[in-house]
């Protein structure tokens, strides 16, 4: 443990209790990231905070409250959209109706040809492989103002990770790259990686989506400083706003 | 990163596995399982309740941020990170965040002046706690008391108040460094006092 850190255990102790404002907490954050002895710190100091509120006088709630809890559930649920995450097996068999699950086998049939000519194309390894056997989603990308640009993002249901093919994007100059974005509303939007194109202006990158899709309202490809940027900085180049 | 016996709470699973463990039903949560979410509920939401009590200061608002909570736990369960601690922490930092930016907000302002004082905000009488819940209150009760006034006044303003260290430092007038180091040494005599009864008990055994 450092002089400076011991500086900074101060800030530690009022992070863990939530107590730092944004900009104080991002740095203070930002070098938890790099030391151990402050991470170990914080932990303890987390711990503390985590048992604060056992001290305070129990106030159970209501009987009801787990019915509106339930209720409020099933009510996001039954408003959710059709494959927006992955389900038990018994609610599968619960809420499936036969055209339900024919479209299911549609798509599913729709996602295996789909990567079958891509894995011909590209010879693509285990990983793609073992994605094309599982369920999955098929999201369409559209240029913009890029006349013959578009690319096909396969993401697997259970998130994760996923695959991009890109056609008729041009081969940039050194020192660019090409970065997919997961965006959300009233959050920073998330980079699901960087790839390059080839001479033809295709690429078949792996991606790295967020483990739920559900709060991404834009998918979109910008040009970035290589080796990316933290937030787009790039035009949009490609995208799916209608993508749900 | 292994910490406070993590190890030792992981082998002691094996042997008291008749319920499933927080991860397990954060698991099953992610698989959409509702059962495991009334599980958590049945666990969690006396505490959770009582902590958002505790911040919001008003019933019907505690309830609203109970369910905030558990709507998003079945949402994000999947970005749960047993790195950053056990699960009842992770509950309790949705609730905490939740519950104070009601209390910031406009609408709730108004809402607490507009309520008359008719004692609708009491709670319910709680649910029996368990011996470890017994000791662990007592213990956190003691090491409370065992703070200065100022050092208590520093934790509850943080932690249930909502306020930044500056924030604090403009409300009782003191510079920065004094609040940033009071608050310090306030966490830092908790825990000493507090790690030892924690650490055994690293994730929490469900309720009879």
């Amino acid at each position: 443990v450092t002089d400076t850190c011991d500086h900074r255990f101060a800030d530690l102790a009022a992070l863990a209790l939530g107590s730092l404002d944004g900009r104080e907490r991002a740095d203070i954050e930002a070098h938890v990231a790099t030391c151990p002895a402050c991470v170990h710190r914080l932990r303890t100091y987390e711990a503390v905070a985590g048992a604060l509120p056992r001290a305070l006088e129990p106030a159970g709630p209501p009987p009801v409250a787990w019915a509106a809890i339930r209720a409020a559930l099933r009510d996001e649920r039954t408003g959710a959209r059709v494959g927006a995450r992955p389900m038990a097996r018994r609610d599968w068999l619960r809420a499936a109706t036969w055209p339900a699950l024919a479209a299911l086998v549609a798509t599913l049939l729709v996602w295996n040809v789909v990567l079958q000519r891509e894995l011909a194309r590209y010879s693509s390894g285990p990983q793609v492989e073992a994605l094309a056997r599982r369920p999955g989603r098929l999201i369409i990308l559209a240029g913009r103002g890029l006349p013959g640009a578009s690319a096909r993002l396969l993401v697997a249901m259970d998130g994760g990770h996923g695959h991009l093919a890109v056609s008729g994007l041009k081969p940039l100059s050194p020192g660019r790259t090409y970065q997919l974005w997961f965006v959300r509303s009233g959050a920073p939007a998330v980079s699901g990686g960087t790839f390059a194109v080839d001479g033809h202006g295709r690429a078949w990158a792996s991606i790295e989506p967020p483990a739920s899709l559900d709060e991404v309202q834009v998918i979109m490809v910008t040009e970035e400083p290589v080796p990316g940027s933290v937030a787009p900085t790039g035009q949009d180049l490609l995208d799916a706003q209608s993508w749900r | 990163v292994y910490a406070f016996g993590w190890r030792r709470r992981r082998a002691l699973d094996h042997v008291e596995s008749e319920e499933p463990t927080d991860h397990e039903l954060l698991r099953r949560i992610g698989l959409r399982d509702e059962s495991a979410l009334e599980t958590l509920y049945t666990r969690y939401g006396g505490l959770l309740c009582t902590l958002a009590l505790r911040i919001v200061g008003d019933r019907e608002l505690a309830l609203e941020v109970l369910q905030d909570t558990f709507l998003r736990a079945w949402r994000e369960s999947a970005g749960y990170d047993p790195e950053r601690g056990r699960v009842p922490w992770w509950l309790m930092g949705i609730t905490r965040n939740r519950a104070i930016d009601l209390l910031r907000s406009r609408t709730h302002q108004a809402r607490l002046r507009e309520r008359p004082e008719d004692g609708t905000s009491q709670p319910e009488p709680a649910q029996a706690d368990g011996a470890d819940d017994v000791v662990l209150r007592r213990t956190v009760e003691k090491a409370l008391h065992g703070l200065t006034t100022v050092q208590r006044q520093a934790i509850e303003l943080a932690y249930y108040g909502g306020l930044t260290q500056a924030e604090i430092a403009s409300q009782l007038g003191e510079p920065l460094g004094t609040v940033k180091s009071r608050t310090r040494e306030a966490m830092d005599r908790l825990r000493s006092v507090l790690l030892p009864v924690i650490e055994p008990t690293r994730e929490r055994k469900p309720r009879d």
